[in-house]
This record gives structure tokens, sequence and C-alpha cells, in this order.
């Protein structure tokens, strides 16, 4: 008998289904590996076991019997603990703190007993003594540390609940390969107490040297669970492909144009910077280059970094052959390099704010205007909004009034009246709409067609294979490999974001 | 001013002012007790001393009070109309049975009952209603204050002596205040060692990971808002001993005094990060700015504008120095 079962469940955020039919079986005693690619609904899955997300559908069964778990206090008590892959440690408490923090200790007074407190943190502390770092102890402010020694303090506070099931969601993204193989013969000492541990990693090498079973989740379903001594790499990526592979390649993607002989729009060498390294590459005039890979694994940071947000470490940036270093975003508008980002809130829109001043406000910077009426703006406004076939009431009208789709719209939009030379988006179809992203796409591939030099980073596989004349795939903050051609298929897309960093 | 006297030694200073984020308050009411002195010898002898707690311990508890909410990134925009509404509650009761020690007693602990529901209520509203806390607070305190008019409408009515004599009066040559603030200080010292105490801070540090983390967020954040009820009452307690008096409108314009002086401790109003002692500290400091005004000899038409500029250095110096230090 499992120790614990999942039956068909399912969870949306609003029209958003992010998990379709869930299944899963876990054994006690056996470290099972959940993967899937982005958005697949694994975390979904865990946070519905951990009780921090309420299920809409289907049913849970601890040792057979069925149970509702109502909170992450319930799921405490049905015995689940769970290390979140954001993190849940309170940033001003200490290390022990945190670690206990579910359930501080008590004297019989109603005072927390620090002595107890201490004891039980250290004896977690204890277990990763040999690979913890410089300014690592019992009583350090958990925002003094550095993100591997917060992972290991979220690690620590997953451990000491001491759940006989044990939920770890991504905890080896930050940590190094001395933490990792200390985390992991832990991991191999709760297998022979019996502990029950559902784990989620990228990395296809760690897959294979902690798990027991694999179980692939696909667009919110579970596609099926093997053992890991009968599968290899290639067989889970496959899994997690599925039938897609022939659907996206080849048929609907441009045809790879030969960079060759076109002069470079936009040219990288040897560029790092926070949490990016060595990243060289060059982008032709009217050339798609994609940028694939899992979440955060640099393709944002190396964007940010040509605009001019971030700063870069070394390494440089050249711009229709001449040296681009922006020193801010606004420089880097001045000299033709546009960026639009998929965090609208943060990054595009100007909220509150009419239309018409949602479009403009590069107009204005780089024709440097002081004074403009607004029905001679209007006129410039139009064909740019056109192009995108924008609906909206009228320019007068508060941005917030549009859809998603028609917001992202605007924000590119406003690229369009004063041509840049080099078009960074940054996964800009995040929560639009399918007609909205159609339409930014063809516009993409005819701005390409008029020489502008673009890359694209999507999160959504299918994107890019559709429209990328390239793509660079990343992997921990580095090109892992080019793909070309007819080498753009999703199965390669896979192999190379997932291999070992 | 002040952020000149600290030379900045990296490493040593950080992790003081780390662990006792209340330093540069401190720092700032020394300088302005000084400033006192200066202008004014007998405002630092124990007589002046003694008047000075006497007229600011409420404030101090009211900063208290404040603080448990914004250590879970709350706020209490009530709390000054608690003051009111629990001041004339006890005024009125003690009235009504007689004066006799017995009867101060009894309203006493209705007072502490009063300010407790208070607190309640609030915290029903922002934390399980879910209604903006700055907002529902605000809209609280309107109700609270109506209640407080509906129970005195006029203000002026006496307190008996037992009381204002007990809270103006010595013991053993000390003066009760004296007493009061030990105590208050043992009460503060045991609170801090409450898991509640911990909870509030993990809450406002990030309130989804404490949910995560499996604490009972709702619960938590109703609690400190109950605590900060008390602390209230308490504070109201001390208000009606310095006035003799009853007044449905004595609090109001505590209200941001509280908030100005939980700032001037070093907590963050965002919550997850602060201290009580610093609130003390930052009650003192504003009632140290107050008296200093007064004894510079500022025209009276000036006092407000000298008052609230000083207000404003004090909070430029704090947050000065502290920027200094954890750099």
């Amino acid at each position: 008998m499992s120790k614990i079962e999942l039956r068909g469940v399912s969870k949306a955020y609003g029209a958003t289904l992010a998990l379709r039919r869930g299944d899963l079986s876990i054994d006690a005693g056996e470290v099972h590996v959940l993967i899937g690619s982005n958005g697949s609904g694994k975390s979904t899955l865990c946070k519905v076991l951990a009780g921090s997300v309420r299920p809409d559908g289907g049913e849970i069964l601890i040792d057979g019997k069925p149970v509702t778990i109502t909170g992450p206090r319930s799921a405490r008590d049905h015995g689940i603990g769970i290390f979140y892959q954001e993190l849940s440690l309170a940033g001003h408490r200490t290390v022990a703190e945190n670690i206990c923090l579910p359930d501080l200790p008590a004297t019989a007074a109603g005072f927390v007993d620090r002595a107890a407190l201490e004891t039980r943190a250290a004896r977690y502390i204890a277990l990763f003594d040999t690979v913890s770092g410089d300014g690592f102890s019992a009583d350090t402010t958990v925002e003094n540390l550095r993100a591997d020694q917060r992972q290991l303090v979220e690690i620590m506070k997953a451990l000491a609940t001491e759940a006989p099931v044990l939920i770890f969601d991504e905890p080896t993204s930050a940590l190094d390969r001395a933490q990792v193989d200390r985390f992991f013969e832990i991991l191999r000492d709760l297998k022979k107490q019996g502990r029950s541990i559902i784990f989620i990693s990228h990395r296809m090498d760690e897959i294979f040297a902690i798990g027991d079973r694999v179980t692939v989740i696909r667009d919110g379903e579970t596609v099926g669970t093997e053992k890991i001594s009968d599968t290899n790499p290639a067989a889970v990526i496959r899994m997690m492909v599925g039938g897609q592979d022939e659907l996206a390649a080849a048929s609907s993607a441009p045809p790879a144009v030969a960079a060759s002989g076109r002069p470079i729009a936009l040219a990288l060498n040897g560029l790092s910077g926070k949490n990016f390294a060595n990243v060289s590459f060059e982008v032709a005039k009217g050339e798609i280059l994609g940028f694939g890979g899992l979440h955060g694994q640099g393709q944002s940071a190396v964007l940010r970094a040509i605009f001019g947000v971030n700063p870069v470490a070394s390494g440089e940036i050249m711009l229709n052959g001449t040296p681009f270093q922006a020193r801010n975003p606004r420089d880097a508008i001045r000299r033709g390099c546009a960026y639009v980002s998929g965090d609208r809130g943060r990054d595009g829109v100007i909220s509150g704010r009419p239309i018409l001043e949602n479009v403009t406000p590069i107009h204005y910077l780089r024709q440097k205007l002081k004074l403009a009426s607004p029905s001679a703006l209007a006129e410039r406004v139009k064909p740019a909004l056109e192009a995108l076939h924008t609906k909206f009431g009228g320019l007068s009208h508060p941005i917030n009034s549009l859809s998603g789709g028609n917001q992202q719209k605007i924000v590119i939009a406003r690229w369009l009246i004063d041509r840049p030379d080099v078009l960074l988006l940054d996964d800009p179809t995040k929560g639009i709409d399918l007609s909205a992203k159609a339409d930014l796409f063809s516009l993409i591939r005819k701005l390409a067609a008029e020489g502008m030099g673009i890359v694209l980073y999507s999160s959504e596989d299918a994107e890019l294979l559709n429209n990328a004349d390239r793509i660079l795939v990343f992997n921990g903050g580095q090109v892992r490999r080019e793909l070309t051609g007819a080498d753009r298929t999703r199965y390669n897309l896979y192999q190379a974001a997932y291999e070992a960093a | 001013m002040t952020a000149a006297t600290i030379s900045p030694k990296p490493g040593g200073l950080k992790r003081l002012v780390e662990r006792y984020p209340f330093l540069p308050a401190l720092l700032i009411a020394l300088v302005l007790l000084a400033l006192n002195g200066f202008y004014q010898p007998r405002s630092v002898s124990f007589i002046g001393l003694t008047g000075l707690v006497k007229t600011y311990l409420a404030l101090m508890l009211l900063a208290v009070a404040q603080t448990y909410v914004v250590y879970a990134g709350d706020i209490d925009l009530s709390v000054g109309a608690i003051v009111s509404l629990v001041n004339v509650v006890i005024v009125v009761m003690m009235e009504k049975m007689g004066g006799s020690g017995f009867s101060v007693v009894a309203a006493l602990c209705v007072g502490l009952l009063t300010g407790l529901a208070c607190g309640i209520v609030n915290g029903m509203v922002v934390a399980a209603l879910r209604l903006q806390a700055i907002v529902a607070t605000f809209a609280t305190s309107i109700f609270f204050t109506g209640l407080a008019l509906y129970v005195m409408p006029v203000a002026g009515t006496p307190a008996p002596a037992a009381f204002w004599r007990t809270y103006g009066g010595r013991f053993f040559e000390i003066p009760f205040v004296f007493y009061a603030a030990v105590v208050l200080a043992l009460v503060l010292y045991l609170l801090a060692r409450t898991r509640l105490s911990t909870q509030l801070l993990a809450v406002g540090d990030d309130a989804q990971a404490a949910f995560q983390s499996g604490l009972p967020v709702t619960a938590i954040r109703i609690k400190g808002y109950a605590l900060c009820g008390v602390f209230a009452a308490l504070a109201a307690f001390c208000i009606t001993g310095d006035t003799a008096s009853g007044d449905p409108l004595v609090g109001g314009k505590m209200t941001l005094f509280s908030v100005a002086a939980v700032v001037l401790g070093g907590s963050a109003l965002s919550g997850g990060f602060g201290t009580v002692v610093g609130s003390i500290i930052g009650a003192l400091i504003i009632g140290l700015i107050n008296s200093l005004v007064f004894f510079v000899g500022t025209p009276s038409e000036w006092q407000n504008l000298v008052q609230g500029l000083a207000i404003l250095v004090a909070l430029m110096a704090g947050v000065l120095v502290g920027r200094r230090a954890r750099a």
C-alpha cells in the first residue's frame, strides 16, 4: 500500500488551469522524483499536498485513508513537511528561530523555551556543519545569509518537522556540489528510516543519483511513473515532450537564415554579471535570436544588463559595430535599444494614466520633446497602435481599462514611433491571450523583416520554436547550446535545458 | 547632528545596531536630555524627570501598544480613541460607585476589558475580515470616539482623589510612576519572551511565508491587536492619573504621536523588525522635544512649527545613523 496517494487532483487560478489531473503515489522509504517543464503543475501539486493551496477536485489518501488537508497546519498534523521553492523564511529572525518557527518550543509558563529551541536547531545545523560556509551560525539573522545558506536553512526547517513525508521543491537550485552531496547523504539516511520523500529538481544527474522512481507531469497532467533503474535521461525527456515534438518544429518555424553577409545589429562578447557569466552571441539585422531554457537561468538578467537596468561586471557589448555600455535605461533608449518585459506592472504600464501617455514616453525621450499638442501626438500614435490591431475606446481612456494583451500592445507600440535598432523581448507574452500573442508575433516577424535585430526570451517553448531563427539554451547563467536549423526541436531544447549545469 | 558623532566602524557597529536597533534613538534621546539640561538645569533634576515620566508614561504605553501591531506589519489608528473611551469609562464608573478604593480597582478592571474588547474588534476587522488596516482602524476610531461621547458627552467629570493622588504620589520617597515604570519593564521583558512576540515578528517579515510555515496568521494578528488594546487601556489609566478628569477626546491627538514614537524607536512600519524599548525611547524623544521647545523660550505661536521641525530632524538623524551603521 502506498504511503500517500493523490488521485485526479485539479486546481485552477482564475481562468488558468494549473493542474488538470494530478496523480501521484508515494511509497514509504523511497525518493520519488517529480519532473516536468516550466508551469507543468509540479509545484501546485506539492502545495496542494502541503495545504498551502486548496485543490478544486480530486482526493488525497494517506495510509489508504482519504483525508482533507485544510491548511499548512493540518498538513503538518497529517505528517507532511515541505521545502518551498520560494522559501518560507522570516528575514529578520535568526537561523535557529526560523528552523523552529512552525512549532516554537514553549515552557510551562508559555514563554519560548530558548534552551530547547537552541538544542533542537543545533541538531539540524550540525547536519550541514561541514558545508554551511562562513558566517553561518544559529544566531545569524537570515537576511545576512547568502542565497545558498538560506536554502540550507529552509532544508533544515523542513527536516525539523520530522514529518514522515517530506516534499522538496527544487531544494538544490542554489547549492554547490559539496552541499548537494551532503544533502543527498541525509536523504539516504531518511530513506533508510522509512520516510517518504518527494523530490523536484531540474538537474537530470541529480535525479538519477538520488531517485528511486520518477513521475512525469506535462501540462498539468500526470503522464506516467517509471522506476529510475528501468529508464534513462533520454526516455524521461521523451515523456516530458510527449507527442508535441513533430507538432512544434519545422512546419511553422521560419527558415533558418544565413546570418553571414548581413550586418550585425548587436554583439556580446564574454558578458558577465550577476546571475550570468561569459555570454557571447551576435544578432544580425533582421534576425530573431531566441533565448531558451528553464526559468531564471540568466536570460532576463542578460537582457536587463544590455538595457542598462543591471550592472555589467565584465565583457563588451557592440551595437551596430560601436561599443555600447548603457549607464541606465534612459541611455540605452537614446542609443536605439528597446526592451519589453513580460512583467507589465513593474516594467511597462504607467498605471492609471491615459493610453496616449502610455504610448508616448519613448517618443518624448528620443525627440527631447518639451511641449506637444495631444492632437499632433495622436496622429503619430495611431499608426503604431493600428499595426498591432490594438483595441481601445479612446486615447484618453486609462490604460487599466484594457485587457492584459492590449496593455502589452500599448507598451510595444511605444517603441514603434521612433524605431529602435535592437528589440529585447523578455518573456513578452506572459499572461496574455492567444489572439494577442498571434498579433504580437506577426508584428515581431514583420519588424525583423524590416531589419530590426530582435532577441526573444520566452518561457513558452512553442513560441521560441515557432519564431526564433536560432535558439541559445541557458542553464545556470551560461549559454549551454545553440540550436539552429533542423536542430530546433522540443526534444533538443529540453535536453539542453535539463543537462547538468 | 548626531550622525557625525559616530565614526563608521564596520562590523562591530553594524552588529550592535542590528542587535539593539534602538541605539540611534537612545543617542538622540541623550542629546535631547543634555540640551534640556543646558537650557533649563532644573529639568534634569529628580523632580523634573519625575514630571517628564508622569506626563509621558501614557505616550510610552501607547507607543508600546502600537509596536505590537506594527511588529506584524499592521497599524492601529484607533489607539487614541481607545484611550479616550477607557478614560471616560473608568471616570464615570468611579464616580457612579462613589470613588472608594474598591470602586477604583473595579473600574480599572472594566477599563482593561474595554481596551481588550476594542483591540479584538480591530483585530477581527483587519485580520479576519481582511480590510485595510489604515482605513479600518480609522473607521473604528470614529466608532470608539462615538461610544466615548455617549458615555460622557462633555469633558470635565473629575476622577476621584484616591486615584490621581496614588498616580501622582510617592511611596517610601519614590514617586509612584517609577514603580509603574519598573513593572512595565518587567512585563515587557516577559512579553518579549513569549511565543506571540516571535510569531508577530515572523508574520510581519512575510505573512505568506508564515502561513506556509503553518502559523495561524489570522489568530496571531488578532492577538497583536488585542495586546495593543490592553496597552492602550493602560495608557488611558496614566492619562486619567495625570489629568485627574474624564475627556471623551483626550487621546485623539496621541494616535499619530504613537506611530511617530514607534518609527523614532527604529522599528520598521512594514513589520518584522523592531523593539518595544525603542518605542519607549521614541516616546521619550517626543516628550523631550516638547519640553525643549518650551525651555528654549519659543513664542507660543511658533511652538507647533518648531516641534514639528524637531521631530523631522530627529527622524532624519535616526535614519542617517541607522543607515550608516548598517551600510
